[in-house]
């Protein structure tokens, strides 16, 4: 192991908690079933469950394949400790933008799985003295102020978040201008697909997974046709990189 | 034995704390790795360290909010179960809704009323079909997780500029569908989603006439607490 590389290290260590996560999950109810003389019958657990992962396998594939590239190796802890949206991928983004580092490098890569280590071992921290103080804490906790707060805690996060995303034209060793003009289509077929076909509300990983290689192919055009640039960062007079690469 | 004291019992309470602190012991593995590597490239240890600080000071709300969800879940399943549920993948929405799928197939009312009945036959069938249910994700990560994030490093590395645009594109295509799902939800989450990026903005302002950096450390909790109180003012509102 001492010789391996950082990333396979790091992939070898997620897949194997991966599957202790799957084991311990498993292994759980198995205890207490052989205990108390509790097993299911196959079949009880495969028609309920069936369904259920029937309705859960194509929201479950499509975050896996819609965050990992932003979350990188930091993937197996996200998706064991869970809370992937609301908690752990503002996490990674954030700790990448104040550390200065640029996703998808291995750096990136890097800052994400601290940042996400850092939150899941903090949540299941906030978790066990929840249950330590349950009865003192759940006359405030059950509040209807802290209900309605509570409620609206997507829209309060990607206000700032996005902010950050759209004002930040940083990409490492480049600086992206105009890039937000590649989400102008992606955002009319989101819409149109909205009020005309499907809600997307609750959809979402899966709209993700659609436009995703969208928006790509709409920076890609425009990028082509120079109306978004990309230059590189710490020149005094940066020029566009296509031309250069061009020149040399 | 009845349900409740199962629920409640010795025996969940160790399984649950074993299993937790295993994985509590994988994520600390993980950081001092990722850390280390940090120091390798040469990313200076006070960033590491801010990012770690951002971090932690941003997840204590939507933490809290687990807690919440806790209580909810507590009153029909018990301490343990739900405190290990809630710390590994699980979300209140889903747990109780899977309970309640098991507990109405069995024949009772809801999951409360199979509660109510303290009746634990359905218990295994409960709680293998909450992990069976949720399942995908770790096992599709598992599989796929390297795949994708070596295929994404070695993209970027070798697309020179179109790389580094292309995988902006992802956190791009995030923005194209969760921001326009949150504002046609309607006024108060509209409202709310502009006070959090107002919160935001103003704290660029401050940072950059006072030059506080240690202040970057609090802009997304910040922005994330302020936006939730807004939405108490905003929700009588337009109640």
């Amino acid at each position: 192991m001492k010789n391996m590389k950082y990333s396979d290290k790091i992939h070898l260590v997620g897949r194997i908690g991966s599957l202790m996560s799957i084991g311990i999950m498993l292994g759980i109810p198995a205890i207490v079933c052989s205990t108390y003389d509790l097993w299911p019958s196959f079949g009880e657990v495969m028609s309920i469950g069936g369904g259920v992962l029937a309705m859960f396998i194509p929201t479950a594939v499509s975050e896996v394949f819609s965050y990992t590239p932003i979350l990188g190796s930091a993937c197996y802890l996200a998706f064991i400790t869970g809370n992937v949206m609301n908690l752990k991928l503002p996490c990674a983004i954030s700790a990448m933008e104040i550390a200065d580092v640029t996703q998808g490098t291995e750096a990136g890569d890097a800052i994400s799985t601290v940042a996400i280590a850092a939150s899941s071992m903090l949540t299941m921290v906030i978790i066990a003295i929840g249950v330590v103080l349950l009865v003192p804490l759940q006359p405030i906790l059950g509040l209807p102020a802290v209900k309605t707060a509570t409620a609206y805690m997507l829209p309060a996060l990607f206000g700032g978040m996005f902010l950050g995303m759209l004002t930040n034209k940083n990409a490492g060793e480049y600086v992206i201008h105009g890039k937000l003009l590649a989400t102008v289509a992606p955002i009319a077929v989101l819409l149109i697909v909205n009020f005309f076909i499907t809600p997307i509300a609750g959809k979402e990983g899966m709209a993700m997974l659609a436009e995703i290689p969208f928006t790509v192919f709409c920076a890609w055009v425009l990028y082509k046709k120079g109306i978004i640039k990309v230059e590189l960062a710490k020149k005094p007079d940066a020029e566009p990189v296509e031309e250069r690469k061009e020149e040399a | 034995m009845t349900l409740s004291s199962i629920l409640n019992g010795k025996l969940m309470y160790t399984s649950v704390i074993v299993g937790l602190l295993l994985i509590f012991l994988l994520c600390a593995l993980m950081l001092k790795m990722a850390w280390a590597r940090c120091i390798e490239l040469g990313v200076p240890r006070e960033k590491i360290m801010d990012a770690v600080k951002s971090s932690v000071i941003f997840s204590i709300v939507p933490s809290v909010s687990i807690v919440i969800g806790l209580f909810s879940l507590a009153a029909v399943l018990g301490v343990p179960w739900p405190w290990f549920r809630l710390s590994v993948v699980g979300a209140v929405s889903y747990e109780l809704m899977v309970a309640d799928m098991v507990a109405t197939g069995a024949g009772f009312e809801s999951i409360a009323a199979l509660s109510a009945s303290n009746d634990p036959s359905q218990l295994g069938a409960i709680m293998f079909v909450m992990s069976i249910g949720i399942m995908a994700g770790i096992v599709t990560v598992t599989f796929f997780g390297k795949k994708i994030q070596t295929s994404m490093t070695g993209f970027r590395e070798r697309n020179g500029a179109w790389g580094a645009l292309a995988t902006n594109c992802f956190t791009l295509a995030m923005m194209v569908v969760f921001l326009p799902v949150q504002v046609l939800k309607g006024p108060v989450f509209t409202a709310t989603l502009l006070t959090s990026a107002l919160v935001t903005a103003l704290h660029g302002v401050i940072i950059k006439k006072t030059g506080w950096k240690w202040l970057s450390n609090f802009v997304l909790a910040d922005s994330l607490i302020l936006g939730m109180v807004a939405s108490v003012f905003f929700a009588n509102l337009f109640a």
